[in-house]
């Protein structure tokens, strides 16, 4: 692990309280195929902005499976502290026979919520996406962006402190993408989610995280990370995130070009 | 659920920022939907088959008209409306329609029961599939009226007879329908209903059955027009004994009278039937059912 002379960046600090998620020496192979993951050790601390960045394929779509319980580690052992994690993914995959609302209150009723609350609370989350007049309308009738703020109000709703997001915005426009990462950045400041957010686009790790971790391939390893200090809001066109995206690019094409070889 | 911070950004003058923005840019995306009223779109769907037919009976006349075959050898739109008539009057008609009917109705219901229960466990259970997958597949090609010889010497000329050959045409539909509509279910949405923390049950009881109700549904509908031709296939050939008089029994009839008119006539019948219990029944279910989804071609809306 290396830190960096950034303003904005700076080594880890060691965390004080116990982690939010424990990843210790994982190993993933698929069958006898070879070695997806090798050796991930990690601590997430509660509360914090994780960003996974790696090109395709390096396996960090396997390690958020792995964390969210989808899929087996092959060695090693990974921990959540506060039992399962809500899960987000690329696509909304809301279920498209109910309407926004019946889909959030779906997942209250399988997080146990008495059927009295959950349209109550349902509603209260679609407001907190800003969504509370499409609480009526299906799948179908929204837009790429909306959809997927009413499957970030489903993962909200599971009441898991921690959430993990694999790629949730890389289909959406470039204007829309840029909203929801305002949208996320609010949600999760004020519900004090721990996020572990894969991404394979730089500037999006660079405009979100508190904290990046950059993995190589074949197979995945944690091979840098960095820290941002300055906890406050930020946009993408800043030139701190500029900064930051040009070194984390720099490295992520130093790792892609060893696979040349 | 720590949502009572929300309050504290109420007024959050960014937030409301956002807040307008996000509005802006949704109403942008959002697709506006046209709805065209009830009335429309019955017209729609009713005026061009009408048209269609007053046409062809037209096109039928007329070669009547001109080139004036037998009429014992081809009858003319006029004498097969006569038949027609001369059926209802006889209250053979309306015998016939609800004897089949009420036949393939209940014969129907009985292949769902069964078929579904197949389905299910075809659709979930991997040993079983592979086990009876080929047989239902073979069943659904197979024409049930081969079944007849064979039901007639195990129940000789009675119901059960008919409704056997009914079950051996439409249960592997149904069965096969249900099972295609659960192997289209998009992974995601098992995905979903894993991570939101479903039991096996709340798995298929509110992901696996709702997501596989259009693939289900349109093998119902298959299921329904192979009971239907099951049924007039057994009631041509099936004939006398305790067994009732259905429309295949009138068009039996009337052959044995050379009657070609009245063939006609019963065919036609037979059809009318058949598109009107799919224009009834099947078709507003299905509507409803795709544009719920968003899965109707715009053209069908």
């Amino acid at each position: 692990m290396s830190s960096l002379t950034n303003v904005a960046v700076a080594p880890t600090a060691t965390a004080l309280e116990p982690a939010a998620i424990t990843v210790d020496a994982l190993g993933k192979r698929y069958g006898t195929g070879p070695l997806v993951l090798d050796n991930i050790n990690l601590s997430i601390e509660p509360g914090q902005f994780v960003c996974l960045l790696g090109a395709s394929g390096c396996g960090k779509s396997t390690l958020l499976n792995i964390i969210a319980g989808l899929e087996k580690p092959t060695e090693g052992a990974v921990t959540v502290a506060s039992g399962k994690a809500a899960v987000m993914f690329q696509d909304a995959a809301l279920f498209p026979w109910l309407t926004a609302g019946r889909n959030v209150e779906l997942a209250l009723k399988l997080g146990g919520v008495p059927r009295k609350d959950r349209r109550g609370e349902a509603l209260e989350l679609l407001d907190l996406v800003n969504l509370a007049d499409a609480g009526d309308k299906r799948p179908h009738e929204l837009s790429g962006g909306m959809r997927q703020r009413v499957a970030l109000a489903r993962s909200l709703a599971q009441d898991r402190k921690v959430l993990l997001m694999d790629e949730p915005f890389a289909a959406l426009d470039a204007i829309t993408r840029d909203l929801l990462h305002e949208e996320l950045e609010r949600v999760w400041r004020q519900t004090g989610r721990t996020i572990v957010f894969v991404t394979h686009n730089v500037r999006e790790a660079a405009r979100l995280g508190e904290r990046i971790l950059l993995m190589s391939s074949r197979p995945g390893r944690i091979v840098n990370e960095w820290t941002i200090t300055d906890t406050g809001s930020r946009r993408i066109e800043s030139p701190e995130v500029a900064r930051l995206s040009d070194e984390i690019t720099d490295q992520l094409r130093q790792e892609i070009r060893r696979n040349a070889a | 659920m720590p949502l009572d911070t929300r309050t504290a950004t109420a007024h959050d003058p960014s937030h409301d920022e956002l807040r307008r923005l996000e509005a802006g840019l949704d109403s942008l995306q959002a697709v506006p939907e046209t709805p065209r009223g009830a009335v429309r779109r019955t017209v729609d769907g009713v005026l061009p088959p009408i048209l269609l037919l007053i046409g062809l009976a037209l096109a039928w006349q007329v070669y009547i008209l001109i080139v004036k075959p037998r009429p014992d050898l081809i009858p003319g739109p006029l004498d097969v409306f006569g038949a027609l008539v001369s059926a209802w009057n006889s209250d053979r008609l309306q015998l016939a329609v609800t004897t089949s009917l009420e036949r393939g109705g209940l014969g129907f219901i009985i292949a769902v029961a069964i078929g579904t229960p197949i389905g299910l466990l075809l659709a979930e259970c991997r040993p079983v599939r592979r086990a009876l997958g080929p047989l239902l597949s073979g069943l659904q090609v197979l024409p049930s009226v081969a079944w007849v010889p064979a039901a007639i010497i195990w129940f000789g000329l009675s119901d059960a007879t008919v409704y056997f050959v009914i079950l051996m045409g439409a249960v592997p539909s149904i069965a096969n329908g249900l099972v295609s509509g659960v192997d289209q279910i998009p992974p995601q949405l098992r995905r979903v209903g894993t991570v939101l923390g479903a039991s096996r049950l709340q798995m298929a009881t509110l992901v696996v059955l709702p997501a596989a109700l259009p693939g289900y549904f349109s093998g119902l509908k298959q299921g329904w027009a192979f009971a239907w031709r099951s049924l007039m296939a057994a009631e041509i050939i099936v004939i006398g004994g305790d067994i009732g008089f259905g429309l295949g029994s009138m068009l039996h009839q009337s052959r044995e009278l050379a009657d070609l008119s009245g063939v006609l006539a019963t065919i036609l019948v037979i059809l009318f039937v058949g598109i009107l219990v799919e224009l009834v029944i099947f078709a507003p279910i299905e509507r409803r059912l795709l544009r719920r989804r968003g899965l109707m071609a715009a053209g069908l809306r």
